[in-house]
């Protein structure tokens, strides 16, 4: 299946995924109704991008005891029913990761739901960082980008030091 | 609110004007109505993405505040609603008055950023050199023209940008392009990948700092002290480009020689910054160069010393061997298209336009008055009375400097029109205020120099009553008699064709390639064949062109004002980084917008905000020699901010900045306010 994922090299922090993904879910701009997560830390200085990874085993959609979490049959994109959703917090603490969030207004769960097979996090991440696709082209990707790090490090090798 | 669209259902693809970047976009209409904006993959500036100020265009579109009608204000303050024919009728009595009692050269023309680009600018400036002015003002001469200048006074291309994509490093000089610039983000990350090494020089600290690999911190307006050093360390490094230098250049011995007083020591003395880093990013430099890119950001213009910095950093990626290579400082070529403006026709020299006595290099290279000169001339301190200004799309009533004594001035005018979408500060103090029309009910022609790329924006609604820039300055100038003259084009397509004429490109063409045309092939190393267009024709590491006007021919450095103040204004106040969805002051009334930031506040260091007892929230009072204005405080992490430097937007309606920024302490050169560098004290309130 197609996910959402994130090249963590690409990305400097906009927040314009977060930003179009709480206008899409809320129609306003404020980052906690985001279903991706841009988290900034200015004194370790790291950055790094994170939204739902749609787990083949989801553990969120395992502990809801309502069921109110299910796959989308188009998109395998694990929703929240948010009419199923007693706001009992069980998929936030079972997510490995994070990728869950608690609306604090609405009193329930929410998460990535791939906009219905057009994720607009992709569409409007400026740096080309986020992709909507199978997870072995992020493999392939990196594969690339290793491949041209490697040449450039052989050069460096064959030129000697303070080249 | 009526509005006709040209399709009833379905796309068009067109330009975004939220910001200065001009993405291309896909308005999708149902009904008549806009229902979504998104991203044109055709356009090669955004290449299919885009930022969330660009949707909000609909929020702009549709906004229930918009001025559909003329309006008038009475001697009570209050406006009313008057007809368009009223209106121009009496704004052009009013002009042939003030022309009659203190002469043309009495009214003037200012445009701002929120309406257009080419031709909302080369209307004003047509305008008023046909009524016999010279006084045309805009934004540009407090703001984005002075890096161009830099870069012209060294390599004499104003339109130099830097190829990010193919550098090997590149040094960010007080700029944070993810918010200001988002499409060269991507450019910046495929260097990235590719294995450049990225430098980020920033008295804050922004994400994209995180990927840096020296995140390097000056004091405030010492970025000077440090490109000096830079230039130290490669001149006695012998790491320069020796053919550039001695075929292509001139005074690089007297440029060497004033560089030799940087060292390191020196420049940690100035910036603040540890000697380690300083010879780091100058071995970084040695090792990468030639393709060495130093992009700066409005940090770099907005300080006294601020046209001489850039021109160290241009002259610093010409000893990189940085010109005109791929990867390097691009010289870019225009669009050979006709121009609106007269400076040929009817250069009113003798008319001594306002501020070109002070700041001759601005007047001479962008024929731009000085803004914060005209106040001191509407307020009779001048060389002869300035009583009326037509502005479309700008508000010097938040973005002047020394706004006590804008306001003052603006409001002691014989005629002040303003033409916009809202009721803005300063169209509060206008006389008549005029319906503008936004850029979706406009067509205009882009040129995008960086990309050597011309595009046409569609005109997609007509709203009755509502008059794009064209037909305002068509219908005034028509009464004032000139407009036969002057204004002879039907309309907006009219004028698009014959810009275009002498370039080989048809309005026709560019409807049917809404991305846009390449104009022309990039070239690289020209300076090899073509002269320069410098007076030397050459790269000029010092100029004599500054020195006739009485300016230093070096670009010396010299320390900012503020530091020698610091016993009775302990902080220094910085205006202008950029926030995301809003757009200068624009785009604070669309409610959703401010959900992520609701209100003004300060950005202020936690030591010093502990020292002060001030506390995350707190209403505090910010006060400078000239003013002083209170905002909510925010408390920001220890490694986000200098302690002694203070940030505030510098947009806010609500929280002016400029109640306490000067219009003295001008960049002699460019003429620009110093909005980074405001000696202030802070206060709970």
């Amino acid at each position: 299946m197609k996910i959402v994922f994130v090249e963590q090299d690409r990305c400097f922090g906009c927040r314009h995924c977060e930003r179009v993904c709480a206008y899409q879910h809320s129609g306003n701009f404020k980052p906690e109704d985001a279903n991706i997560k841009v988290s900034v830390d200015s004194e370790k200085m790291t950055l790094s991008n994170m939204t739902c990874f749609q787990c083949e085993t989801a553990y969120c959609m395992e502990v809801c005891p309502t069921e109110a979490i299910s796959i989308d049959p188009d998109t395998g994109a694990k929703l929240v029913d948010p009419k199923r959703c007693i706001g009992c917090r069980m998929c936030v603490m079972a997510c490995p990761f994070g990728n869950m969030y608690f609306d604090t207004q609405r009193h329930i769960a929410h998460k990535c739901d791939l906009c219905g097979g057009e994720p607009r996090c992709v569409e409007f991440c400026m740096a080309g960082a986020l992709h909507y696709a199978d997870i072995n082209e992020l493999a392939e990707i990196k594969r690339r980008h290793a491949d041209r790090k490697l040449r450039i490090y052989a050069i460096a090798e064959q030129e000697g030091p303070g080249k | 609110m009526k509005a006709n669209a040209i399709v009833q259902n379905g796309i068009v693809k067109t330009l975004c004007r939220m910001c200065d970047t001009r993405c291309g976009t896909k308005v999708y209409l149902r009904d008549g109505v806009m229902v979504d904006i998104r991203p044109n993959e055709d356009n090669p500036v955004n290449k299919g993405h885009m930022c969330t100020r660009g949707p909000a265009a609909m929020d702009l579109f549709y906004h229930p505040d918009r001025i559909l009608k003329p309006r008038k204000r009475h001697s009570d303050g209050n406006f009313s609603e008057i007809s368009w024919d009223q209106a121009m009728d009496e704004i052009s009595a009013r002009m042939l008055k003030i022309k009659k009692n203190y002469g043309a050269r009495a009214m003037s023309t200012w445009k701002g950023e929120a309406l257009g680009f080419f031709q909302q600018e080369e209307y004003a400036r047509r305008f008023i050199h046909a009524f016999g002015s010279p006084n045309y003002f805009s934004n540009d001469s407090a703001c984005f023209a002075s890096r161009y200048i830099g870069y012209k006074l060294v390599n004499g291309f104003y339109n130099s940008f830097p190829e990010l994509e193919s550098a090997d490093l590149i040094v960010l000089m007080a700029t944070n392009p993810p918010v200001c610039h988002p499409p060269f983000v991507s450019e910046m990350a495929d260097a990235v990948q590719k294995g450049a090494k990225l430098v980020v020089v920033d008295t804050r600290f922004n994400p994209i700092a995180c990927k840096a690999d020296i995140f390097a911190r000056p004091r405030t307006g010492t970025d000077g002290a440090l490109l000096w050093g830079l230039a130290r360390h490669l001149i006695e490094t012998d790491n320069y480009d020796h053919e550039l230098v001695e075929k292509y250049s001139v005074g690089f011995n007297r440029f060497a020689e004033y560089a030799r007083q940087f060292t390191p020591e020196r420049v940690t003395r100035e910036t603040g910054m540890d000697e380690k880093t300083v010879v780091q990013i100058g071995e970084l430099i040695a090792r990468h160069r030639p393709r060495v890119i130093f992009y700066p950001g409005a940090g770099l213009e907005h300080q006294e010393n601020g046209v001489n910095t850039i021109r160290v950093m241009t002259a610093l990626m010409c000893l990189c061997g940085a010109l005109d290579i791929p990867g390097g400082l691009v010289l870019n070529e225009g669009l050979d298209r006709r121009h609106l403006t007269l400076y040929d026709e009817i250069p009113l020299l003798d008319q001594n336009p306002i501020g070109a006595d002070g700041f001759p290099v601005l007047y001479d290279l962008r024929k731009e008055c000085h803004t914060m000169t005209a106040m001191d001339y509407i307020l009779g301190h001048g060389e002869y009375p300035l009583r009326g200004i037509v502005m479309t799309g700008a508000n010097p009533a938040v973005s002047n400097p020394n706004l006590a004594k804008v306001i003052k001035a603006l409001s002691s005018l014989d005629l002040l029109v303003v033409n916009d979408f809202f009721m803005t500060r300063t169209a509060q103090l206008a006389d008549y205020v005029l319906p503008a029309a936004t850029f979706l009910e406009r067509s205009e022609l882009h040129c995008y120099s960086k990309y050597q790329h011309v595009a046409l924006s569609r005109k997609i609604f007509d709203i009755p009553g509502v008059h794009d820039d064209y037909t305002l300055w068509k219908t005034l100038a028509d009464r004032l008699g000139f407009g036969e003259k002057y204004f002879p084009w039907k309309d907006e397509d009219a004028v698009n064709q014959w810009l275009l004429e002498p370039t080989g490109i048809t309005l026709e063409q560019l409807k049917k390639h809404p991305g846009g045309l390449r104009y022309k092939p990039q070239r690289y190393r020209k300076y090899l064949t073509e002269h320069l267009p410098t007076p030397t024709g050459k790269i000029e590491f010092t100029s004599n062109y500054l020195k006739e006007k009485g300016l230093p021919e070096i670009p010396e450095y010299v320390r900012p004002r503020y530091l020698g103040l610091q016993e009775q204004y302990p902080l220094v106040l910085q205006s202008g980084a950029r926030k995301p969805l809003f757009y200068h002051s624009r785009n604070q009334n669309i409610p959703r917008f401010r959900t992520e930031f609701p209100c003004a506040q300060v950005e202020i260091h936690p030591d010093t905000a502990g020292t002060l007892g001030i506390k995350n929230g707190d209403r505090v009072k910010i006060s400078s020699k000239i003013g002083s204005v209170e905002v909510e405080a925010l408390v920001v992490g220890s490694n986000d901010i200098l302690p002694e430097v203070l940030e505030l937007y510098h947009g806010w309606e609500h929280g002016r900045v400029n109640w306490v920024t000067f219009d003295r302490h001008c960049d002699p050169i460019s003429g620009f306010p110093p909005h980074k560098a405001t000696p202030v004290r802070i206060e709970k309130a």
